[in-house]
């Protein structure tokens, strides 16, 4: 889809090399695209929510979705508000509703046909804060109630030698520790829209199941009896939107079935002595 | 730090597991107009505590499952064993695992979609009440009539 069309120097160097460079006295007639944005101002009293929409000259617009945002941004309407970081799908904070399906922004290529608006909403079903940018508190809360982090029996030896691993044992935290937490997984989930307050959703469950099978931590059986309950995990019906939408290519219905498994089989440890 | 977050999920731990809900439903929701002064206060009244999830102590929501998942394969086994060997024992059976299949699995659903205390109550009555006629008309069927098995049968036979 790029074309390089000789350009002179002055233009290439004027030209960030991201940008695919359509010059429209080639072309014709300059592409146009519509990009309808989803707009709330909690600032304003007795505002409603509404679709803006904007015109954008692809010629002169970076290929991405978040170019395309923050060019609104920076010429068009100052006031258009959304989160956006790393530009690389490294960070997560430009997760949004495009086009009907939760994915970053910034690894979203514009769709260049012209004749179709492209739609732009804030995640589904989380509370809105403004425009696109959604309250992340509860799924947060949520990543924190699994305890997210190495946990071994005895702590006196903590930070005097590394814990090794074997190769094998690595490659089983392949798929899982990739997540960015940008949440297209759990906001994407019918379960999570409806139960969202004592559902984990997809996101903080495939994190649970990458502690559960680190082998340097000492807590699985823990981790596992914490979803004991018909809401934190059996919530998931494998609809399996999680996997379709994940923008990393991740598989987090796989993980939550292989929680499952783990849930049927494990033995209860009786707890440590205190 | 690590230790306290522990020591207080232990100590928490036998709560019922469901005791935070209101703290979370208290969500802050966008701009209750008190709070207009400081926005960015947003996120500040959500405390995820470790003790959030605490499980009930029980497997009783994994053997659930797996129950349901043992009982789905059995009913697969089940319609070639009636087919084979039809009789007054397949038919009571198959009422039975019909019945609670049925029952397990509207269950789910109940509890997917119906919130509120109140509501469950009366659903998962309504469930109950439901099943049990079920069976029993099944039964009925199995003791007063052809059976199950002969029933499905006779869709063919003209």
């Amino acid at each position: 889809m790029y074309i390089f069309i000789n350009l002179t120097k002055e233009k290439m160097i004027c030209t960030r090399f991201r940008y695919c460079y359509f010059p429209s006295a080639v072309l014709g007639q300059p592409r146009i695209k519509k990009f309808q944005i989803y707009r709330w101002d909690p600032d304003t009293p007795g505002d409603k929510p509404r679709m803006q929409t904007y015109e954008i000259n692809l010629d002169t617009c970076g290929p991405m979705v978040l170019d395309a945002l923050i060019k609104i941004k920076n010429e068009m309407d100052p006031t258009l508000t959304f989160r956006r970081s790393c530009r690389e799908g490294i960070c997560g904070s430009c997760a949004m509703n495009i086009n009907g399906g939760n994915t970053l922004a910034c690894l979203n290529k514009i769709d260049t046909n012209t004749s179709k608006p492209t739609k732009i909403y804030p995640l589904p079903h989380m509370y809105v804060v403004k425009d696109l940018v959604p309250d992340m508190s509860n799924f947060y809360a949520q990543y924190k109630s699994i305890e997210p982090y190495l946990k071994k029996r005895d702590e006196s030896e903590e930070g005097k030698n590394q814990y090794y691993q074997s190769m094998e044992d690595r490659q089983k935290l392949d798929g899982l520790y990739e997540c960015i937490l940008c949440a297209c997984c759990s906001t994407s989930c019918p379960s999570y829209w409806w139960n969202g307050d004592k559902y984990l959703g997809p996101a903080v469950l495939m994190q649970a199941y990458r502690w559960m099978i680190d082998s340097r931590d000492e807590f699985t059986e823990e981790r596992l009896a914490k979803l004991q309950d018909p809401f934190s995990l059996y919530r998931c019906h494998t609809i399996m939107n999680c996997t379709k939408t994940c923008p990393k290519g991740l598989n987090p219905g796989k993980a939550i079935a292989e929680i499952k498994k783990m849930m049927a089989t494990y033995k209860e440890k009786k707890e440590a002595a205190l | 730090m690590a230790s306290i977050v522990r020591l207080s999920s232990v100590c928490r731990r036998g709560v019922k597991p469901l005791f935070f809900q209101t703290t979370l439903l208290a969500r802050p929701l966008v701009v209750p107009h008190k709070y207009q002064e400081q926005p960015y206060q947003l996120t500040a009244k959500i405390h995820a505590s470790q003790a959030l999830y605490a499980g009930s102590g029980s497997k009783a929501a994994s053997m659930h499952w797996t129950a349901e998942r043992v009982l789905s394969i059995v009913l697969l086994a089940m319609g070639p064993v009636a087919y084979l060997h039809p009789g007054p024992v397949m038919d009571y059976s198959l009422a039975a695992a019909l019945t609670l299949h049925g029952h397990w699995g509207i269950g789910q659903v109940l509890t997917d979609y119906v919130h509120g205390e109140a509501k469950i109550k009366m659903a998962n009555a309504g469930l109950f009440l439901l099943s049990t006629v079920t069976f029993a008309g099944l039964c009925y069927f199995n003791y007063h009539d052809v059976g199950i098995c002969k029933a499905v049968a006779l869709l063919w036979s003209k």
